[in-house]
């Protein structure tokens, strides 16, 4: 949990609604940018920051997008020096998403310099076809190329995102974009199947009977990776999440996680309370979560008049809540400790949940200890189906 | 009104002729509805009739017409369905009149139910007015209509009035034909009140609502009768009729058609076709109807088992405005406790369900439907089986015979060949053929019941692209090798998949089953087998793979309440499938095994 002791919510995520370019399976909230409107965001997005700042304490920030890499060297200055004047700045852990095509030496080192100690690059492929397929804007080379700045401007934790079961991507274009990507040594390794989201081309393609969906293949894709993974040092310590456990730091207990695990991610995961800024972006604190508006506009001319531009807000029961933390917690190898779920909700797994824990041991999918529950490495295949049943 | 001025009339054709909307023509003319009322096949007002474009239950209106003569009449009409299933409407109703107008598509000409139908109202001595519809049609054919009515009907062509309801031709020589033509009612002859009940409907408030006809003497509020079948007494709070909302009037007289009601509470008091008379005084009891008997059997479950209460209070609710439909509570080992259901035939099994899905919203499932066999056993006792599960052990039984129907096919010549192939392919014999004109033959066949429930009259129609049809009647039992063919899920045998089948077609029913619930059966988590059996020999088998994997997508902050919906939509999903052993089953899986 990141909540800070003197009560201040510990996670910050910023969202920057701005691409170059849109990608075809993309669903999230973003636009090609115009120059004027980044520049309004950007006043915005620092109202939002005055308007939440004494709440807040943050140990881990989080700036996803869109692409956050997008805004330019005096945007990034502007952004960080008002956190640094309101004294939210110094996080344990301080995250950008960048695109590939967007990364330059001065823009790392003036983040690097501000504290962003972990940078995200947004990789999905390393196959020009399919990278091509997808509609990024960036090149294979163009990885490899920021890769090597961002190391070059000191950065020793970084992030790729890699996707798999893209249509047309066959399992040995999968196996040459894994090794490739693997040889490149980043501590974290974030890769996922490709989601069809509904408004997106790729969805419609699929509707269209453009192609086909091959479940079996994206099975054998996710044994490829999380074989891969392993051998590459990288611990799986979510569905979707690798990360290395760096020596010297010993783990207390088996379960716990590797140390260049993303810990603002895994506390979204534990149910644990944080802040979310920009248009479109999520937050939850004290078991309400509140979305803001997904465009940019209506999101800046509200902040303008110095409100938050919150468009909907969501409170479950305490017993439901309950249920989703459950369920969202067990996307987690280590599972969820007795206690520490028992500390979130107020609710037992062990009383509430105890037919459900004993119907996915029975399934082969659950293992029970006396401190944790957890899923086995089947189980995290059906995390779905698993989470469905714990949810109330 | 006095009986000199009252007609009473139903119209009959096969089904599409245009029945309905010739009865909104005669509405609309005689200004019992006005124009701004007006819309089509306004007598169907049932939501799965309009949908459907057919009429399934028939509607009775009473209507007011100044003739050229100028008297007023009260005339009543009752619409009535043409499809085969409720034939029991038509004859009903008919028993209610004095005169049918018969109408023919004049691009169609007659057809199976034209000929049954007509045979009905000559049964019952009924004035016939044939009448020549949709005479719009660029491919109209009237003088060939009328050929066919003197050839195939001998009813005297020049009697035929050319008509189109839809653009209002023809409507005020009909209207004159009823007048003149229909004989008005004439009284029995006994000393007091006789009505015949012909249809009823329940209301939550005034309970049994039930068409009568008086046949003799007078029927008003206030009165003691007696329903002579129950020899029930009652007293009689309303009369009315139908214009086409029921309203009250002081009395029924001689001859009229409309509604009583009489605080009667459950349908089942009320027999179709029974004689309502003054309980101080009894006349002797009217001719009345046969009874019905529902030919095929289903079961129907809730999908949710604590649905089952719920469900068996809507059955009985809908029961009492269709008494052809008959229920009682069975269990399955698959699916729990639900109903075996008797219907007419399979329109009027599908019209059942969709009533129960939609008017009542229950979710339900039901078993592939059976007709009743007659099953003699080697100790010579007979059982009716209307349910594959309890059909005894092949060696139990000394002999299976099934129902059969004479089913009569009329078809333009050039499809005699294909449709003697589809009878037999059906298991079914030509008896013989009869010329109906230069164009078109009438085949005579004797055709198992099972065998043309499903999809006989479809394939008739797509044949001939149209111009055949099909009617049939009950034609007693015939000895038959039937089996029982199990499919199984699993290993576990799923009862509302089993079916007694010919043997001959067995196999292939069993692989095509196999075949289809691998298609419907959702991918999970572990291996299903899907086999078909027939006595514990296995015939076909098919296998759905195992799921290996849920899609592994990330999910962070912002996912969270979206995928918990989707989640929680799933879970809501899964309630709605049967689980059998540990297979989830869907709805789907059930509806499309009744269409293999
Ligand atoms: N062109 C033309 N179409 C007509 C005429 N009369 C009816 N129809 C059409 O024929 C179709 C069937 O009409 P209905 O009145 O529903 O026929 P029905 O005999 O009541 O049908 P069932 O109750 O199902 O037996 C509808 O599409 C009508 O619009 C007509 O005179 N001319
Ligand atoms: S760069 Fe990222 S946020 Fe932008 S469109 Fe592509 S996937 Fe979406
Ligand atoms: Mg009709």
């Amino acid at each position: 949990m990141l909540d800070s002791c003197d009560g201040r919510v510990g996670g910050l995520y910023v969202h920057v609604p701005f691409c170059a370019q849109k990608c075809i399976y993309c669903a999230f909230y973003s636009e090609a940018s115009s120059g004027e409107l980044i520049q309004r965001y950007v006043r915005a997005l620092i109202r939002e920051l005055e308007l939440v700042a004494p709440a807040l304490k943050p140990r881990t920030i989080f700036f996803g997008g869109g692409t956050p890499s997008l805004l330019n060297l005096r945007q990034w200055s502007e952004i960080l020096s008002a956190m640094d004047r309101l004294n939210l700045l110094g996080a344990e852990e301080f995250t950008v998403e960048c695109n590939p095509a967007t990364v330059s030496l001065d823009k790392a080192r003036l983040l690097r310099e501000h504290g962003v100690n972990r940078l995200s690059l947004g990789v999905q492929s390393l196959d020009a076809s399919l990278l091509d397929r997808l509609g990024r804007v960036h090149t294979r080379d163009m990885v490899f190329r920021s890769f090597e700045i961002l190391r070059r401007a000191g950065f020793d934790n970084l992030n790729l995102d890699l996707m798999f079961a893209i249509p047309g991507q066959t399992l040995e274009v999968w196996r040459q974009t894994l090794r490739e990507a693997l040889a490149l040594g980043s501590e974290h390794l974030s890769s996922y199947e490709v989601i069809y989201e509904e408004d997106t081309p790729l969805f419609q393609q699929l509707q269209a009977g453009r192609f086909d969906r091959d479940e079996d293949l994206a099975c054998a894709m996710y044994e490829e990776l999380v074989e891969r993974a392993a051998s590459a040092g990288l611990c799986q310590y979510e569905i979707a999440n690798f990360a290395r456990n760096e020596k010297g730091a010993s783990p207390k207990s088996p379960h716990s996680l590797p140390t260049r695990a993303c810990r603002h991610n895994v506390n979204y995961w534990r149910g644990g309370s944080f802040h979310g800024l920009g248009p479109s972006a999520t937050e939850y604190i004290g078991g309400v979560r509140t979305r803001n508006w997904a465009n940019t506009q209506r999101y800046c001319e509200q902040l303008e008049q110095g409100k938050r531009a919150l468009e909907s807000r969501e409170e479950l029961a305490p017993f439901a809540r309950a249920g989703e933390t459950a369920a969202f917690g067990l996307r987690m190898v280590a599972g969820w400790p007795f206690e520490d779920f028992q500390r979130t909700t107020g609710h037992d797994l062990r009383r509430e949940w105890a037919s459900d824990m004993e119907t996915l041991v029975r399934r082969g999918w659950g293992e029970r200890s006396r401190e944790s529950f957890r899923l086995s490495p089947t189980g995290l295949r059906f995390a779905d189906a698993a989470a469905e049943l714990f949810l109330r | 009104m006095d009986a000199a001025h009252i007609r009473n009339f139903s119209i009959i054709a096969h089904i599409d002729h245009g029945k309905t909307t010739l009865s909104d023509r005669l509405l609309h003319r005689t200004g019992t509805i006005s124009t701004r009322e007006m819309e089509d096949q306004l007598l169907d007002s049932m939501d799965l009739e309009r949908e459907r474009g057919i009429t399934i239950k028939a509607h009775p209106v009473t209507m007011l017409y100044r003739a050229k003569n100028g008297e007023d009449y009260e005339l009543n009409l009752i619409d009535t369905p043409g499809h085969v299933d409720f034939t029991y409407e038509v004859s009903r109703s008919l028993s209610a009149c004095e005169g049918a107008l018969l109408i023919v598509d004049a691009a169609q000409g007659v057809e199976a139910q034209t000929v049954a139908n007509v045979h009905l109202a000559m049964k019952q001595n009924l004035t016939i007015i044939p009448v020549i519809n949709k005479i719009d049609l660029p491919h109209a054919d009237v003088a060939l209509a009328k050929q066919q009515l003197e050839d195939i009907l001998a009813i005297p062509a020049e009697t035929a009035i050319p008509a189109s309801a839809k653009e209002g031709i023809g409507i005020e020589e009909i209207l004159e034909a009823i007048v003149e033509r229909i004989p008005p009612p004439k009284p029995t002859g006994q000393g007091s009140l006789q009505a015949l009940a012909f249809d009823s409907y329940f209301d939550t408030y005034k309970g049994v609502v039930t068409h009568v006809r008086v046949f003799n003497g007078e029927l008003k509020p206030g009165m003691n009768i007696k329903l002579l079948h129950s020899g029930k007494n009652y007293e009689v709070k309303e009369v009315g009729s139908f214009n086409p909302k029921p309203y009250t009037r002081p009395r029924l007289e001689l001859g009229e058609t409309g509604f009583m009601t009489a605080n009667i509470k459950s349908a089942a008091e009320v027999k179709m076709g029974d004689t309502i008379t003054d309980a101080r005084n009894p006349a002797p009891q009217l001719p009345g109807f046969k009874e019905i008997h529902p030919m095929v059997f289903s079961g129907i479950y809730p999908i949710n088992t604590a649905d089952y209460e719920h469900l068996k209070q809507n059955m009985a609710k809908l029961q009492l405005n269709d008494s052809a439909f008959v229920y009682q509570a069975e269990t399955s080992v698959a699916l729990g406790f639900g109903f075996r259901c008797g219907f007419l035939g399979l329109l009027h099994m599908e019209i059942v369900q969709e009533r129960l899905r939609r008017e009542y919203g229950m979710d339900i499932i039901a078993t592939y439907p059976s007709v009743v066999y007659r099953v003699t056993m080697t100790d010579q006792t007979v059982k009716e089986i209307d349910n594959p599960a309890f059909l005894p052990e092949p060696n139990y039984i000394e002999k299976i015979e099934e129902p059969m129907v004479k089913a009569f096919i009329i078809c333009p010549n050039e499809y005699i060949g294909d449709m003697m192939a589809l009878v037999s392919e059906k298991r079914g014999t030509l008896d013989h053929t009869e010329t109906l004109d230069t164009k078109r033959v009438m085949l005579h066949n004797l055709v198992p019941l099972g065998e043309i429930l499903i999809d006989f009259h479809d394939r008739i129609k797509s044949i001939t692209r149209g111009y055949g049809s099909m009617d049939y009647e009950h034609a007693g039992y015939q000895a038959s090798e039937m089996v029982k063919l199990d499919m199984l899920v699993n290993g576990e045998s799923v009862d509302a998949f089993s079916c007694i089948v010919h043997r001959s077609k067995a196999e292939g029913r069993g692989r095509a089953l196999a075949l289809k619930l691998k298609e419907v059966i959702p991918r999970q988590q572990y291996q299903v087998k899907i086999q078909a059996a027939i006595g514990g020999k296995i015939i076909a088998s098919e296998s759905v793979s195992a799921l290996r994997k849920d899609v592994t997508a990330k999910c962070y902050g912002g996912d969270i309440t979206r995928k918990r919906k989707l989640l929680e939509k799933q879970k809501e999903g899964k309630k709605r499938m049967k689980s059998v052993g540990s297979v989830n089953i869907p709805q789907e899986a059930f509806i499309e095994v009744l269409k293999t």
